[in-house]
């Protein structure tokens, strides 16, 4: 049996190339080990952020009375998590359902196995050989297993964390992205108490240097104790011991930073420094006409940029021309409140030497923010000061995941701050401090 | 059936013109004839109508943009012709594009050709602002890109997008480099200001209009045997009725040039010697004489030289010469001489007298068979009455086609215009 292309991996990578290939009439066939979705939809992106959305309810019906709605005992409130998971996996059938009916429509084949590469476009499925001309790579990646001092810990990792029936009182997250930090306010907010251990010196890499500070505060005035760059020594007695301090844990979460999963291969594949399978710029690995993308070559680890790879990959396959620019993309928070960042940080355009200006809109002025109670937050842009071409957006707000995507649209078309000042924000939004922000960068702000 | 539209010979000789305005968006329903495109060549500025009825289904080039001749211009849906009709239908066309070509006349110049090739040349790059005044559609370019384009003095219409839909973007602007001209569908080099080369020679691309030049004053230089006569005509007489008639002419918004007595004097000229409005047709061993008497006069204007036509010039006042003189030179000036302007010519009058010249061997405007020259009126020294006197003479050159008009006829010919212009009521008395 000849394909035109499998993909190995049916996360947000492999799911999406494949009923791209569907589409442009490629034979094809997407091998998952077990579940559709991936990670993102089975126990990522889709799930955690259900189990988010609950918490914060859960907070937000605190504030009802505020609104001028009575009869709500807070006393007596509670966050019941076997009800939450259950919303948060009727969510996740609903999508994946969605997913592989998708695959089916676009006569996309679905293997259920583990694949492994043999030679000449060949791979096994089990014992089944089948044969492709062209090979994707999707397999992703999972969190580095946790320290050997710790692995007598009660270790959870994310993917089996729908499997607890309920969550004991003193969590540690351990981890150093935006997922621990997510799961570490999580947890606060349906009233644990929470430790997060950032395992490393790059504790929230790639982020501003500001919105840092920014996560560092909100984490400590939420009384979420974090240790930076320190490493734990051992688990003993219900305690971690790390940095001097004993730490007690009933559930070590792991959110460690994470490693690639490489399916078998019989010509090996050759790799990164940090052990991602190496890529060309057109996603082409060591092994002619195997190609990979997601997280599994190292290069984002987000769902979108995944997605978008695998969009372009197909396309490229099937002669399809177009340029893939991943310089530009958001990353989301999905914590109280959002955060939500994109194009260049401060730190990088000072590094690259460009003169530029940042300017700023409090969320505490904003109508709509007022209106919704939710005025902690802002937005940053800085833009440089030749052209007016805005580099980089940051915002802070509850609705930032969902903002920035205009951010995303006026940069991909190179926009300057006078084209988002000029643009006509409707009132009231909170999306007005774009304009703000824009007039602030080469004039001045109207309402501030 | 498909049919596509190539960008047909309009005649001039011309090998290219520039997109300045479409008519017509993809999907619209055209009848024969509508216009599509407003084009612009070296010499004129013309609509370019459907050869067929249907629908618009592609547009090829975008305003701007410079197109060969033969290179389409628009893809027709024509509904109910298949097959062989279809190809017959594509033929037909070729035909009728030919037909065009054969009647449309070539550019007539003189010989005094390097400087007003100086003249036309060192004009071209006003073709840009000219271009510029008109509404141009603006290219997809992202607000960065424009910023830059300014920013950088980069003509962004210029710069081709690798962008969505063929938009502009910043890296776009960082590999512009200008002129580079690539095939078939080609952006136009402005030569407006000869750069210094620290070689010994600078190299430049012709122009559309060098080109012309070039191929017609060879082919007629080629094709014909020249011979040219020189002569001087005193004028005062008709200085002065000039003078009288000046001001009352300006009343009526004409302006009373003395070109417009030389096209009367010429025509009643070639009416007694017609062999002078004649062509030879070896290939069928005979003789064309015209019976019309269209001027042809070269107008010198910013965008190179025209000869718009005087149709039926035997048939008009000086008044009226006058005003058609003053018509076309605004039309050549506004470069909205249309191709029947410039067709159908027999004789051509060439004034470099306004920029000051005096003699010149005109080179003919083949097919025809001779060319006036009209230099600058001079104060000189005139034997009058056996006394020396200020004269104003009007010196002439004449060049003919020896194969067809011998030196006898020629001074004749000649003659009788002095005798007009020397004389000017004797116009009226003949």
């Amino acid at each position: 049996m000849e394909y035109d292309v499998v993909i190995i991996g049916a996360g947000p990578a492999g799911y999406v190339a494949a009923i791209r290939a569907g589409q442009v009439g490629l034979k094809t066939a997407v091998v998952e080990k077990m579940y559709i979705g991936g990670m993102c939809l089975n126990w990522g992106c889709i799930p955690s952020k259900a189990l988010l959305e609950s918490a914060k309810m859960f907070n937000r019906v605190k504030v009802a009375e505020e609104f001028g709605i009575d009869g709500i005992d807070i006393q007596n409130l509670s966050f019941n998590w076997v009800k939450a998971k259950t919303r948060s996996t009727r969510i996740t059938r609903k999508l994946t359902n969605g997913i592989q009916h998708l695959l089916k429509k676009n006569g996309v084949e679905i293997i259920t196995g583990t694949a492994r590469l043999g030679t000449d476009h060949s791979l096994f499925i089990d014992d089944k050989q089948i044969f492709a001309k062209n090979i994707i790579i999707a397999t992703g990646s999972k969190p580095k297993a946790i320290e050997k001092t710790l692995e007598n810990a009660p270790v959870i990792e994310m993917e089996k964390i729908f499997s607890l029936d309920s969550i004991p009182d003193n969590i540690v997250v351990t981890g150093n992205h935006i997922s621990a930090v997510e799961m570490a306010q999580f947890f606060k907010l349906i009233g644990k108490k929470v430790t997060l251990i950032a395992n490393s010196d790059y504790f929230m890499a790639g982020l501003d240097d500001y919105l840092v500070t920014i996560i560092t505060r909100k984490l400590k005035s939420e009384n979420i104790d974090l240790i930076l760059n320190a490493y734990p020594e051992k688990y003993e007695n219900g305690e971690i011991h790390i940095a001097g301090f004993k730490i007690k844990c009933d559930l070590l979460v792991n959110l460690n930073s994470r490693k690639a999963i490489i399916p078998e291969s019989e010509i090996p594949f050759e790799l990164t420094e940090r052990g991602f399978i190496k890529t060309s710029k057109a996603f082409e690995t060591s092994i002619k006409d195997v190609y990979a993308i997601g997280d599994v070559s190292g290069k984002s680890f987000v769902a979108h940029v995944a997605s978008a790879q695998g969009i372009h990959i197909i396309n490229h396959i099937k002669g399809i021309k177009g340029n893939f620019d991943d310089t530009t993309y958001p990353i989301n928070m999905y914590t109280v409140p959002e955060i939500s960042q994109i194009g260049m940080t401060e730190q990088f355009i000072k590094g690259i030497g460009i003169d530029y200006k940042i300017s700023e809109f409090p969320l505490s002025i904003n109508g709509k923010a007022l209106i919704e109670g939710n005025t902690e937050g802002f937005i940053r842009m800085i833009s440089d000061k030749k052209y007016g071409q805005v580099l980089g957006i940051q915002i802070v707000a509850s609705n930032a995941t969902d903002m920035i995507a205009e951010a995303s649209a006026f940069m991909n078309l190179e926009a300057t701050v006078y084209d988002v000042a000029k643009t006509i924000h409707a009132h009231p939004t909170v999306s007005e401090i774009y304009m703000e922000a824009g007039y602030d960068s080469f004039d001045k702000a109207i309402h501030l | 059936m498909r049919y596509i539209f190539n960008f047909p010979d309009i005649g001039e000789g011309l090998e290219e013109g520039t997109i300045l305005e479409w008519y017509v968006v993809k999907g619209q329903v055209i009848k024969a004839g509508q216009p599509l495109v407003n084009m612009e060549t070296d010499k004129i500025v013309t609509d370019i109508p459907s050869p067929k009825a249907g629908t618009i289904v592609a547009i090829y080039g975008s305003v701007g943009e410079t197109i060969h001749v033969g290179s389409p211009l628009v893809e027709i849906e024509i509904e109910g012709v298949f097959g062989a009709d279809a190809v017959a239908e594509v033929k037909e066309t070729g035909k009728a594009d030919s037909v065009e070509e054969e009647a449309a006349g070539v550019v007539g110049t003189m010989e005094l050709a390097e400087k007003n090739a100086y003249l036309a040349a060192s004009d071209e790059g006003s073709t840009k602002s000219k271009t510029e005044d008109k509404p141009v559609v603006k290219v997809q370019a992202t607000p960065l890109a424009r910023a830059m384009a300014k920013d950088l003095n980069i003509d962004i219409n210029k710069v081709i997008g690798s962008g969505p839909s063929g938009r502009v973007t910043k890296e776009d602007l960082e590999n512009y480099k200008p002129a580079k001209q690539p095939q078939g569908v080609i952006h136009k080099t402005e030569t407006s200001t000869q750069q210094l080369s620290a070689d010994a020679v600078t190299y430049e691309p012709l122009s559309q209009i060098r080109k012309t030049i070039s191929k017609n004053m060879l082919h007629s230089k080629q094709s014909t045997a020249h011979m040219t006569l020189f002569e001087e005509v005193e004028i005062s007489h008709l200085i002065t009725v000039r003078d009288r008639y000046k001001n009352r002419f300006a009343e009526k918004d004409i302006k009373l040039t003395y070109l417009s007595f030389i096209v009367k004097a010429t025509v009643l000229a070639l009416k007694k010697l017609r062999k002078l409005n004649s062509q030879i047709d070896l290939e069928n061993d005979r003789m064309i004489y015209n019976n019309r008497y269209n001027i042809a006069i070269a107008v010198d204007t910013p965008e190179g030289l025209v000869v718009p036509v005087i149709k039926d010039a035997d048939r008009l006042s000086i008044q009226q010469i006058a005003q058609k003189i003053t018509e076309l030179s605004d039309k050549a000036r506004d470069r909205k001489l249309s191709l029947d302007d410039m067709k159908d010519g027999t004789f051509t009058l060439t004034n470099y007298g306004s920029i000051g010249g005096i003699y010149a061997t005109p080179v003919i405007n083949y097919p025809q068979c001779a060319i006036l020259g009209i230099g600058r009126i001079l104060k000189k020294p005139v034997v009058k009455d056996n006394q020396v006197v200020v004269g104003s003479v009007l010196p002439l050159s004449l060049s003919v086609d020896h194969r067809i008009v011998d030196g006898g006829e020629a001074s004749r010919f000649i003659n009788q215009i002095m005798e007009y212009l020397s004389d000017p009521v004797s116009m009226i008395m003949d």
